[in-house]
């Protein structure tokens, strides 16, 4: 039991100086789940993207954030854009699992473990207006337009402009400034 | 083969055994320290405050955690699994599969020599442990002379493992025979996720030198591969007396991943391995051909294998899916005689949902092994050449009985060369009261299976001197009649996710274990050539166990740039022989596994760029050996320089200069582990 205590204590004392340790680490960073964020830039993708106005019915037709295959974010998604506007839309989200289903959809996610599975319905949703966020490596080259990727703990946006274009997605240039482009 | 579901890992201290009481109120006197001081620290940043009013710019600077979404499937989880994840790997600073085990609370870690281990969950640890099923994706790597793992033939690359998830407790029903006190299931990387090149070269004071050479590329639009080269070569360690010890080891590894999206439907993983290793070991053994004479020599080990498997997966148009999973093993083991094995593995699975409230999964599966084992240096194998073909069939249905309970019935039906049919039952009942919080219960029957060394074996233990000039053998057959180990297990867990950064889960649990071996001395007879008595001893089964414990562990994310992970796990073994059974030390056997264990480990970001990991792992004393108690402490620094190089450095065992952790090494004499410093580079492209 001595050997026991002894283990212990050390245990302890490794704590105390770790716990000293994490005061020096210092101020601390702003923290949040993954999909949280994910899901809020998802709401930001309607105030920094224009649609051409085919996209919608009318005027206060709302934004429909549509989620392909397997869904990520629990109720995160729901959460985060229930009575939110932006100018007089509202927020519907749904989730899809054919390009069929997809049409009036304005931004569609692909989970990372869906986008293979879910290729041939990415494939045919190429040059409709509808923004295709991703999050896996090769999203862009697959036709996707925006790609979420995680860099140092936080997450970082990737945008094929071509791909953009070709869905008449006007991109502000606020957001291409914080992301990393490319056109292929 | 079986995608178990991806769970959290995690370990937090939530001390409620009363046999312990001692000691949880040392640590939680530890914590409560922690705890005033960590309070300054903590984060300010509210879970509830809206992140849709931040600037993109403020979006972007936020460090994200992926804790909950794993959480969330661990809540419905009615077992005790643990999950090691890559960051964990990396973090450890750890060289070997078997030290990364040390982070699962209920698992014992040993180790005997420079290259091997005595690894168990639960107890009944031993070099030759024969409870726990071992899996690389899928593919059990279990030998087939033993029904247990040589741990260092399982040399994969740490990077390339995605994660490692450890069930304690029965896994016969899905996983079949052996996995009697649980399942370790390592699982690589899919080669999409290691695209690139990576070199990783690593140098310390114990270890020469080890190093990994990777590329990973596309082949063309639908399928991508990995293909790697590793070598490593370890310096020998001392010996208990202070000599150096013949342990030294080198070896190297050639492998590949191929994964393929054939269609919407359809994926496909090829993967090989090509490994040859030499190493040595300190042997105290009878030398059979020559009796009465016992040698203690350095015997060379070497090794040389090979395996290949391919996993088709094909989702119907339901949802549900089928997959089919073949592999082919082969190897040659020289190491106090020559082992080859061949093993051939085909199991076949279909997943789906039965109406809205069942999820159903159905396996049928054959193994072939066929093994020779000659030249042993203190007996035979008769015969030393046996196949077993093992056929087993599954059904396993978790059914949603209401919004909050589901149950889980399963059973697996086996037929094995040495007993038969074999049945291995389960049922889980998984309770979640609330969002976040989870108890379950639940009651299995396992088996182990006989193996070669159990049936077929004959070898000269020990040689008994006698006064007159004569001597005496003690000589252990294996038995043909020998019947499969049982085991009948009761769980109940809790699990509890306090908060987002905050989770814990408990679980205890009771196992009866029937027809254990034991040796059973016979009637002694005089043998000729040279004249001697033989003192007989063959396998029985002639004892029972009754084993209980518990497991704590937990995590903590202080603050976004602290986390610490405890555990704590005690074990009660109570092993009695029958009262016909003559066996002396089967009760004893329970003294190779610790009664306490207890770990905590604290990884910080001090900077973006820099990163401080410490750990700390206590292991009780073993009565049998006997062992000291001994605490592992282990610290490394890491740095990343720019985009693609890192930089660490570790310290392992820093509390004392060498400890011993194991005694009964079967012929096998232990060395020390020493204190060692380890740098690594390693540089992505």
């Amino acid at each position: 039991m001595a050997l026991l205590v002894l283990g212990i204590s050390r245990i302890g004392c490794v704590l105390l100086a770790l716990t000293v340790a994490a005061g020096i680490a210092g101020a601390d960073e702003p923290s949040a789940e993954e999909y949280q964020v994910k899901a809020v830039f998802l709401f930001n993708f309607a105030k920094f993207v224009e649609w051409p106005a085919a996209a919608f019915k009318s005027g206060d037709d709302p934004f429909e954030i549509c989620v392909l295959g397997r869904n990520p974010f629990g109720t995160q998604l729901e959460d985060v854009v229930r009575g939110k506007t932006v100018g007089k839309r509202t927020f519907v989200v749904r989730s899809v699992s054919t390009a069929k289903q997809a049409a009036g959809c304005h931004v569609v996610f692909v989970g990372g473990s869906e986008q293979k599975r879910v290729q041939p319905v990415i494939d045919e949703l190429k040059g409709a207006s509808i923004l295709t966020v991703g999050e896996s490596a090769d999203f862009l080259e697959n036709g996707g337009i925006v790609n979420f990727k995680i860099k140092d703990s936080r997450v970082r946006i990737e945008i094929n402009s071509q791909c953009a274009e070709r869905a008449q997605l006007r991109i502000s240039s606020k957001l291409l400034s914080l992301a990393d482009v490319s056109k292929k | 083969m079986t995608p178990m579901r991806t769970l959290a890992a995690s370990s937090f201290k939530a001390p409620e055994t009363a046999k312990s009481s001692r000691l949880v109120r040392l640590t939680l006197r530890g914590l409560a320290v922690a705890l005033s001081v960590c309070v300054v620290a903590a984060d300010p940043t509210d879970r509830s405050e809206d992140l849709t009013n931040l600037s993109l710019d403020d979006l972007m600077n936020i460090q994200v955690t992926s804790v909950s979404k794993k959480e969330q499937t661990l809540s419905k989880t009615g077992a005790a699994v643990y999950v090691i994840s890559q960051e964990d790997i990396r973090r450890s600073g750890m060289m070997n599969i078997p030290d990364l085990l040390r982070m699962v609370p209920g698992v014992n870690v040993a180790r005997l020599d420079a290259n091997s281990w005595a690894i168990s969950i639960r107890g009944f640890n031993d070099r030759y442990s024969n409870k726990v099923l071992v899996l690389i994706d899928g593919r059990s790597v279990y030998s087939g002379v033993f029904s247990g793992v040589y741990w260092d033939q399982q040399n994969v690359p740490l990077e390339n493992i995605d994660r490692i998830e450890v069930i304690r407790g029965p896994g016969g029903t899905v996983w079949g025979a052996n996995a009697v006190n649980g399942v370790i299931n390592i699982i690589t990387k899919n080669s999409k996720d290691t695209q690139g090149g990576l070199i990783t070269a690593e140098t310390g004071s114990e270890e020469s030198l080890e190093g990994l050479a990777q590329y990973g590329g596309k082949i063309g639009t639908k399928g991508t591969f990995r293909a790697f080269g590793n070598y490593f070569n370890i310096e020998p360690a001392s010996l208990v007396g202070g000599s150096e010890g013949a342990d030294g080891w080198h070896g190297s590894h050639g492998g590949f991943r191929s994964d393929w999206v054939l269609s919407a439907a359809d994926t496909l993983s090829v993967q090989g391995d090509l490994i040859q290793t030499a190493e040595g070991q300190t042997v105290t053994s009878v030398i059979a051909n020559q009796l009465p004479l016992v040698q203690t020599f350095n015997d060379r080990i070497r090794f040389g294998g090979g395996d290949l498997q391919a996993q088709y997966s094909h989702t119907l148009a339901d949802g549900s899916e089928l997959t089919l999973l073949s592999s082919f093993d082969r190897s040659r083991r020289d190491e106090v005689g020559a082992n080859v094995e061949t093993k051939i593995n085909t199991d076949l699975q279909y997943h789906f949902k039965l109406g809205g409230r069942q999820d159903v999964v159905a396996g049928v599966g054959y193994l072939l092994t066929d093994e020779t084992f000659t030249g042993l240096i203190d007996g035979y194998f008769s015969p030393d050449r046996f196949h077993d073909s093992l056929f087993s069939a599954f059904l396993q249905d978790e059914i949603e009985l209401t919004h909050n309970l589901s149950l889980t019935l399963g059973s697996k039906l086996e037929h094995n060369a040495f007993t038969g049919f074999e049945f291995e039952p389960t049922a889980q009942l998984v309770w979640t009261p609330v969002k976040r919080q989870s108890v379950w219960v639940s009651a299995a029957r396992a088996i182990r299976q006989p193996s070669p060394l159990d049936e077929n074996i004959h070898v000269a233990a020990s040689i008994i001197p006698s006064d007159a000039g004569g001597f005496g053998v003690v000589q252990i057959s294996g038995n043909p009649d020998l019947k499969a180990e049982n085991v009948l297990d009761y769980e109940l867990g809790y699990r509890n996710q306090l908060n987002r950064r905050m989770s814990f889960d408990v679980s205890t649990f009771f196992s009866n274990y029937t027809d254990l071996r034991t040796t059973e001395p016979g009637a002694p007879f005089v043998a000729t050539n040279p004249t001697h008595l033989v003192v007989p001893e063959m396998w029985g089964n002639l004892a029972r166990a009754h084993n209980f414990g518990a497991e704590l562990s937990g995590s903590w994310d202080v603050t976004s740039r602290w986390r610490l992970n405890a555990g704590f796990s005690v074990l009660s073994m109570n092993i009695t022989p029958d009262a016909s059974s003559r066996d002396t030390t089967v009760a004893l056997t329970g003294g190779y596994s610790p009664k306490h264990q207890a770990q905590l480990r604290s990884s910080v970001r001090l900077s973006r760029r820099l990163e401080w990991d410490t750990s700390a792992y206590f292991v009780g004393a073993l009565s049998n050996g006997p062992v000291p108690a001994y605490t592992r402490l282990d610290t490394r620094l890491g740095w990343t320089m720019g985009e693609s190089i890192s930089f660490s450095v570790s310290g392992q065992n820093l509390l004392s200069p060498y400890h011993l952790e194991f005694l009964n090494g079967t012929l096998v004499q232990p060395t020390l582990v020493e204190r060692s410093v380890v740098g690594k580079v390693t540089w992505r492209f």
